[in-house]
């Protein structure tokens, strides 16, 4: 029993060297490997087949899984790209926009200061904006507030680092205007509307017309001559006898306004042309 | 037993044929008929192991086309060894069968160039050792710690089931 392992051993062992002893270089000796391709090349094929299959699906999981990652990395890269162009564009406008404010400041003769727009006031009964210019810029309160276009309205509260500036179209607003072209005077009133109405305008001048273009004309002192305010969009004659009523669309686009400039000094001349008024871009 | 057997041996060489070449790493494959001829020799002794490893042999060189006899001769021995190795160690102990699988690996790695050397073969022992048998046997003995520790596995839930 002891001896019977050695025994086996030792029988393998001739057998194996008897296996080799009868190869040939010819493949004379090749029976074994035909008989045992005989059994096992059935059985390859089908295991081959299985492989190959399970290989395919799992190689299709893994394209599916890749072009799953790459899809959700491209639309990550096309949603930031997307806010990308977004901030440049941005950018764009607001340094065309200060270009422009820049360009009327050096244009102005007379003393400004530049200021950004922080909140908006946009209700029926107040319309104004706060800007962060205040006490600490030496604004002052009644400062005529413009953009590029035109005129927007005035300071009606100094705070340290901020003012309120009441817009044109506010209900409580008057500003002392006149047409351009004829040169006859009028106020313009705010409305809870929103708009932006041309009142006391004597028949005795030149009249006005849908188009005119409406200006400061700088009576009173609290605004210069010759900013623009608006244009008229209609005219309403309501049977007075003595004076003119009409419709203005204001020059400066409120809801779009983010830059402002605030008249500092004092000036006598008329500002008009220094104006070009044009679409803002 | 017997058809157990029969059936890791028969599935040892399908699986060498099939899949250990997806389990290549750096060119280098599992030889999975070995490694079932060393665990199979520690644990059921050295006429199981040299038979096994006999047989095993013997059909990768007949489905492989190379020198037949040789792996029969060389896994034989091995399988013998081992079931020597297996008479006189504790072989439940994953210590000695990973170790003993590399070691093992790398005798069959020496034998079969020894035996082929007879036959002329070319390549230079440094070269195959260094780039065929040793990372083989490195290889042999991972596949073989993940194959024992799953056994433990089994054999930890086949006593503790409720069904057993």
């Amino acid at each position: 029993m002891k001896h019977r392992k050695y025994a086996l051993l030792v029988s393998l062992l001739l057998v194996s060297l008897l296996l080799l002893s009868v190869r040939t270089p010819g493949g004379g000796g090749a029976w074994p490997g035909d008989l045992v391709g005989a059994l096992l090349t059935p059985l390859q094929v089908t295991l081959a087949k299985i492989q190959r299959s399970a290989l395919g699906v799992w190689s299709a999981y893994l394209d599916w899984k890749h072009v799953r990652s790459e899809n959700q990395s491209l639309r990550a890269e096309v949603e930031r790209l997307r806010i990308q162009a977004l901030r440049v564009e941005d950018a764009h406008k607001e340094n065309l926009r200060l270009r422009r404010l820049l360009a009327l400041r050096d244009r102005l003769p007379l003393s400004t200061l530049a200021g950004e727009v922080i909140a908006k006031e946009w209700g029926g009964w107040v319309r104004s904006l706060t800007v962060n210019r205040g006490r600490g810029d030496r604004v002052a309160r009644l400062s005529p507030v413009i953009v590029p276009e035109g005129l927007v309205g005035r300071v009606v509260e100094v705070r340290a680092q901020a003012a309120v500036v009441q817009l044109i179209n506010d209900p409580s607003s008057a500003v002392a205007v006149m047409v351009q072209r004829t040169r006859t005077a009028g106020v313009a009133e705010g409305e809870p509307g929103g708009t932006v109405r041309l009142k006391f305008m004597a028949r005795a001048g030149g009249g006005v017309q849908v188009g005119d273009l409406i200006v400061t004309s700088g009576l009173g002192g609290l605004f210069p001559k010759g900013l623009p305010v608006g244009r008229v969009t209609a005219v309403e004659d309501k049977g007075s006898a003595l004076f003119h009523f009409a419709l203005l669309a204001p020059v400066a686009d409120f809801a779009r306004v983010e830059e402002v400039l605030l008249l500092t000094g004092p000036t006598g001349a008329d500002l008009f042309p220094h104006f070009s008024p044009g679409p803002e871009t | 037993m017997r058809l157990s057997v029969a059936l890791m041996l028969l599935g040892g060489n399908l699986a060498q044929t099939s899949v250990a070449p997806a389990l290549r790493i750096g060119g280098v494959a599992p030889d999975i008929p070995l490694l079932l001829t060393v665990l199979l020799g520690l644990r059921r002794g050295p006429e199981v192991g040299c038979l096994f490893g006999f047989a095993a042999g013997l059909i990768q060189d007949a489905a492989g086309g190379g020198v037949v006899g040789a792996q029969a001769l060389t896994k034989g021995l091995v399988g013998f060894a081992a079931g020597l190795m297996g008479e006189r160690l504790w072989v439940s102990n994953p210590l000695v069968q990973v170790p003993g699988l590399v070691l093992l690996t790398l005798v069959e790695g020496v034998l079969r160039y020894g035996l082929l050397r007879l036959f002329h073969f070319p390549a230079p022992f440094g070269d195959l050792m260094l780039y065929v048998v040793l990372p083989q046997a490195l290889y042999n003995g991972f596949l073989g710690a993940a194959s024992v520790l799953a056994l433990t596995v089994v054999e930890f839930w086949r006593e503790s089931s409720p069904w057993r």
